[in-house]
């Protein structure tokens, strides 16, 4: 192995942490024992530098391969879909350092670790993540340099400076290249993040559902307004409208249960004032949007359903930021179809029979639908309901058991139970699920929804009002529409009890909070301007700045703004940086030529100091040992001052301006 | 048929590249690199880190992952950096022609060249090689200049030049080669090959090998040898005894004939080379038998002697025999 192709101590030093730092914001998503390889390899090739052990051989190599992917085929079950095929990377690049001899592993090596800098972002794309990868970039950049400074025996903390300083001379042409890319669509589909569980509210509601949701603190999603942010008690997010009702489970309607002409959003007369707002949801992994009633997108690619809602045609594998606006009070489904009648009365047969007699005798006590209402939210509000996030498992008929005997219940409870009454008293009437209020963030205007805002609560039809929202929760616990879930479960004390640590358990603690607010409000910046940008404000932005894009143009903006970095980079990489010492020299021997031009000896271009002194001296023979002297002085400085000390070159500088002022004949 | 067709093309192409190289870079005893000379392009790594960041956008363009396209960007944007960078590792040095070792042809010649700084920064990896000559790897970090000693099989008699000084560097990042081709006016010197012959008819010695016999007498001075009893002490090296060495004795010695010729015209019928020849594996000799040893050619005549710089001398005559001088 020739010696440049051995790579030196400080590069190996640098590649372990890097080795390291990479597989670190991936431990959460990967099989334990893969950290196990990391420090296995680590162990391996420490003991290769201090020859104990040697490389592994052929057979080994293979061995080791088979063993990992039959470890990762175990551990996750299959090796397609995105977690095993990021884990099978993660464990091929600790492998890989198993052998890592030559330069040629080392780029190998070092190019896979910048490969899975990519997939870390096919997770998550959080500010904090993509600071960190930066810091990893910046590693295995550094270590790609050490590999190439033979030599370096020992550990240079140092050597990560001219990494860092051209990774931030690349930055600003990289901020032009994002901007100026075009983002076109998916090339051809690619796996999913196949083992990711689906979050937030599902499309399958049981009673105890989602009081489970409402035990972790996660954001779902934030929105935020223009103009004034309206009150908590307003906020219904809908997600979800839970029409049907089958082995005591709420399901929305599917789209092939919906008969082919009632697909269609029927729009509604719009009154009263609007709301404009943007959400940017947190991935799901299912297909719903949340927004206030009336929801209108203000973009393509969401769509409206016959239930009012907001629905992506994708899943939302990434953060998804879409434009809204509502107006809350315009009166939706003023008529019913008959279809739509009958599948909003629909009830299991023989399900509940001591609720659907109690229900119609309280509708037949009840002088109209809206005094039915009333009548049963005085009940749940009257009698000994209680609002709890530990509800009792309940058994066959369930809603018999919870409104006669058990009475305690979290928001599903509630809706299902009011639901199930109105449709056995033959109210029309449907369960809707979403989340209520949320925390409003001063600092940046926004409204923070987190998974323990998720809420169910009911819709009623009126003759001539349309669909009417009525939530039984606000007769039980009106706090919890008012002030949140925190409040409302003050009594009980089983706010994020789980979640001992949670950021949102310190509310009371101002610093802890307003530092939690302000990363939230740069996250939500973050997420606004860099990570939902995408092929619309590309487009919008591009003509709002630029005007029309053509390719000349595009050409020319991008090499002009490169200019401006890349100008200035080359100037103080490759102008001679030592002017200042040799120009009194030049500026010395320009004035010694200047003399004996005035002698009638012109130095003609290109002639070397020696030659022209040479020729010099032959005119002018009484001069020749001033000329040689002067040439000699100025030789030395220029060619030979390697050798010299400061101060003597600043002598021989000074002996040479003495000689060049007394040259005269 | 293509293939041959090609490897033509390239080597017309080569051709051309070291006639334009040639065009920019005269041959001198010093060369600063600058803009002018280097030549960059990307290595083989370079098109390989190319081809991973094709991969990459292709991901970030079917996951439509922003974060993805930012680290593709700004790995594609430190690749052109690093084009300035590379740059930098050779722009502003200094290349100075040392000294070339004289050798006999077809043995190793070592060449060496002073590399120097001319700029206050470091450069790193620096490699240096003659097209067959070993290969040198110097960094300059703490120091302003280094000596670099390169070793070549010499040609044939007379001033071998080892051709263009390949300098490269892929430094910092390995994705770019960056490199110059310098002509260094740096020449060694290579005598004839030495061919062994009969006696040489003619010579005025003793002996019929042609070798020298020492008298011991007192005509010249000729060497040391450990004192013996029998010695005189006039003999007796005292300096050498002042300066702590063993007690020695000078010798002094009177050759039959005082000098040897090496003659031009001692081989009739022979051609030039292999007189040429003949005459340096006689030097050669007559050096290691410590006798002295006068040439004569056409338009060359050295007066007897012996000892380094004299066969040097004769040496050069010998090999640059009909072939033009330089002044050095």
């Amino acid at each position: 192995m020739k010696a440049e192709q051995q790579i030196p101590r400080n590069a190996l030093v640098w590649s372990v942490i890097t080795l390291f730092a990479l597989v670190a914001p991936h431990l959460s998503r990967i099989p334990l024992w893969v950290l196990a390889v990391y420090v296995f390899a680590a162990f391996w090739r420490s003991m290769v530098y201090r020859g104990r052990w040697s490389f592994p051989g052929q057979g080994v190599k293979l061995a080791l391969i088979v063993t990992g992917f039959t470890g990762i085929f175990l551990s996750f079950g299959t090796l397609v879909g995105l977690e095993p095929t990021v884990a099978l990377l993660l464990t091929a690049f600790a492998l890989k350092f198993i052998e890592l001899a030559e330069r040629k592993d080392a780029y190998v090596l070092l190019f896979l670790g910048y490969f899975i800098c990519v997939t870390e972002f096919l997770f998550t794309q959080d500010l904090l993540i993509v600071l960190y990868s930066l810091f990893t970039v910046t590693l295995i950049t550094t270590a790609l340099l050490a590999l190439h400074q033979p030599g370096q025996h020992k550990f240079n903390p140092r050597t990560i400076r001219p990494a860092a300083v051209m990774l931030l001379q690349a930055f600003p042409l990289m901020l032009v290249l994002f901007f100026l890319f075009p983002r076109i669509g998916p090339l051809w589909t690619v796996p999913l993040k196949s083992h990711t569980a689906m979050t937030g509210v599902s499309d399958f509601m049981r009673p105890g559902d989602i009081s489970n949701l409402s035990q972790s603190d996660e954001v779902a999603f934030r929105a935020q307004f223009e103009g004034d942010i309206p009150p908590a008690s307003e906020l219904y997010w809908r997600g979800l409208v839970f029409s049907k009702l089958t082995d005591g489970a709420w399901t929305s309607l599917r789209y092939y249960q919906v008969p082919a002409d009632q697909r269609r959003q029927k729009n509604p007369d719009i009154t009263g004032p609007s709301l404009n707002y943007s959400i940017i949801m947190e991935p799901t992994q299912q297909n719903w949007l949340y927004s206030l009633r009336y929801a209108l997108p203000l973009q393509r690619k969401v769509t409206k359903t016959a239930d009012y809602r907001l629905y992506s045609p994708v899943v939302l594998e990434d953060k998804y930021q879409y434009k809204v606006r509502s107006w809350p009070d315009t009166r939706l489904e003023l008529e019913l179809t008959p279809w739509r009648r009958d599948t909003e009365l629909a009830l299991p047969p023989r399900d509940n029979p001591r609720t659907r007699a109690f229900a119609q005798q309280l509708r037949r006590d009840s002088s109209s639908d809206r005094a039915f209402v009333d009548a049963l939210l005085q009940k749940f509000n009257r009698e000994n309901y209680v609002y709890t996030l530990r509800p009792p498992t309940l058994g066959e008929d369930a809603m018999d058991e919870f409104l006669f005997q058990t009475r305690r219940g979290f928001c599903e409870h509630y809706a299902y139970a009011f639901v199930v009454i109105m449709r056995a008293a033959g109210v029309p009437a449907r369960v809707v699920a979403g989340y209520q209020g949320g925390e409003i963030n001063p600092i940046n205007k926004t409204v923070i929804v987190h998974q323990f805002d998720a809420h169910a609560w009911a819709e009623v039809w009126y003759e001539g009002e349309g669909w009417v929202r009525v939530d039984p929760t606000a007769a039980v616990s009106p706090d919890r529409i008012e002030w949140g879930l925190e409040q409302a479960l003050a009594g009980e004390g089983s706010f994020l009890e789980n979640l001992p640590l949670s950021p949102l358990r310190f509310r009371s603690v101002v610093w802890i909070n307003s530092l939690r607010l302000r990363y939230d409000a740069l996250t939500w910046q973050w997420q606004k301007w860099v990570v939902g940008y995408n092929s619309e404000t590309q487009f919008d932005y591009l003509q709002k700045y630029l005007g029309e894009l053509t390719g000349r143009k595009f050409v020319l903006i991008l090499l002009g703004s490169w200019a401006l970095v890349l100008i200035p980079v080359g100037l103080s990489l490759l102008a001679r940086r030592d002017l200042k010492r040799i120009a009194p020299l030049d500026k010395m021997y320009l004035a010694f030529c200047l003399k004996l031009e005035k002698m009638g000896v012109a130095r003609s271009a290109g002639e070397t100091p020696g030659d022209y002194a040479q020729r010099a001296a032959q005119v002018l023979p009484a001069m020749a040992t001033a000329i040689g002297n002067i040439t000699g002085l100025y030789d030395d400085l220029a060619y030979n001052n390697a050798a010299m000390t400061q101060s003597k070159e600043a002598a021989v500088l000074n002996e040479l301006k003495m000689a060049v002022r007394g040259f005269r004949t | 048929m293509l293939s041959a067709y090609t490897t033509r093309l390239k080597l017309r192409l080569r051709k051309r590249f070291q006639r334009f190289v040639a065009r920019r870079n005269p041959p001198a005893r010093s060369v600063t690199l600058d803009q002018k000379r280097i030549f960059i392009f990307p290595s083989r790594v370079g098109f390989f880190f190319g081809l991973c960041l094709v991969v990459m956008l292709i991901a970030a363009i079917n996951y439509q992952n922003n974060m993805s396209f930012a680290l593709t960007f700004l790995l594609a944007t430190l690749f052109v950096i690093a084009v300035l960078h590379t740059f930098a590792n050779l722009s502003g040095l200094a290349i100075h022609a040392v000294h070339a070792q004289p050798a006999f042809p077809g043995h190793q010649s070592e060449f060496q060249i002073l590399i120097q700084k001319t700029k206050p920064r470091t450069y790193y990896a620096l490699h240096l090689q003659w097209t067959d000559s070993s290969a040198a790897v110097v960094n300059l970090v703490g120091e302003s200049s280094e000596r670099v000693s390169l070793h070549t099989a010499v040609g044939k008699r007379g001033w071998f030049n080892p051709g263009r000084l390949l300098i490269e560097s892929t430094y910092p990042l390995g994705l770019l080669r960056c490199w110059t081709w310098i002509d260094l006016d740096l020449h060694a010197l290579v005598y004839p090959r030495p061919v062994p012959c009969g006696p040489l008819p003619g010579l005025a010695t003793d002996k019929p090998d042609g070798s020298a016999v020492p008298i011991v007498g007192n005509d010249d001075f000729y060497g040391f040898r450990d004192y013996q009893v029998r010695d005189s002490l006039k003999q007796v090296h005292w300096k050498g005894l002042a300066k702590g060495q063993s007690l020695q004795s000078k010798q002094y010695g009177a050759y039959a004939d005082s000098s040897v010729w090496l003659d031009w015209n001692a081989f009739p019928g022979l051609g030039g080379e292999l007189r040429l020849s003949h005459l340096c594996y006689w030097v050669l000799e007559y050096e290691s038998q410590n006798i002295e040893y006068g040439l004569r050619m056409p338009g060359v005549v050295i007066a007897p002697d012996v000892g380094g710089n004299h066969r040097d001398e004769v040496l050069k005559a010998l090999a640059l025999y009909t072939i033009e001088g330089r002044a050095r």
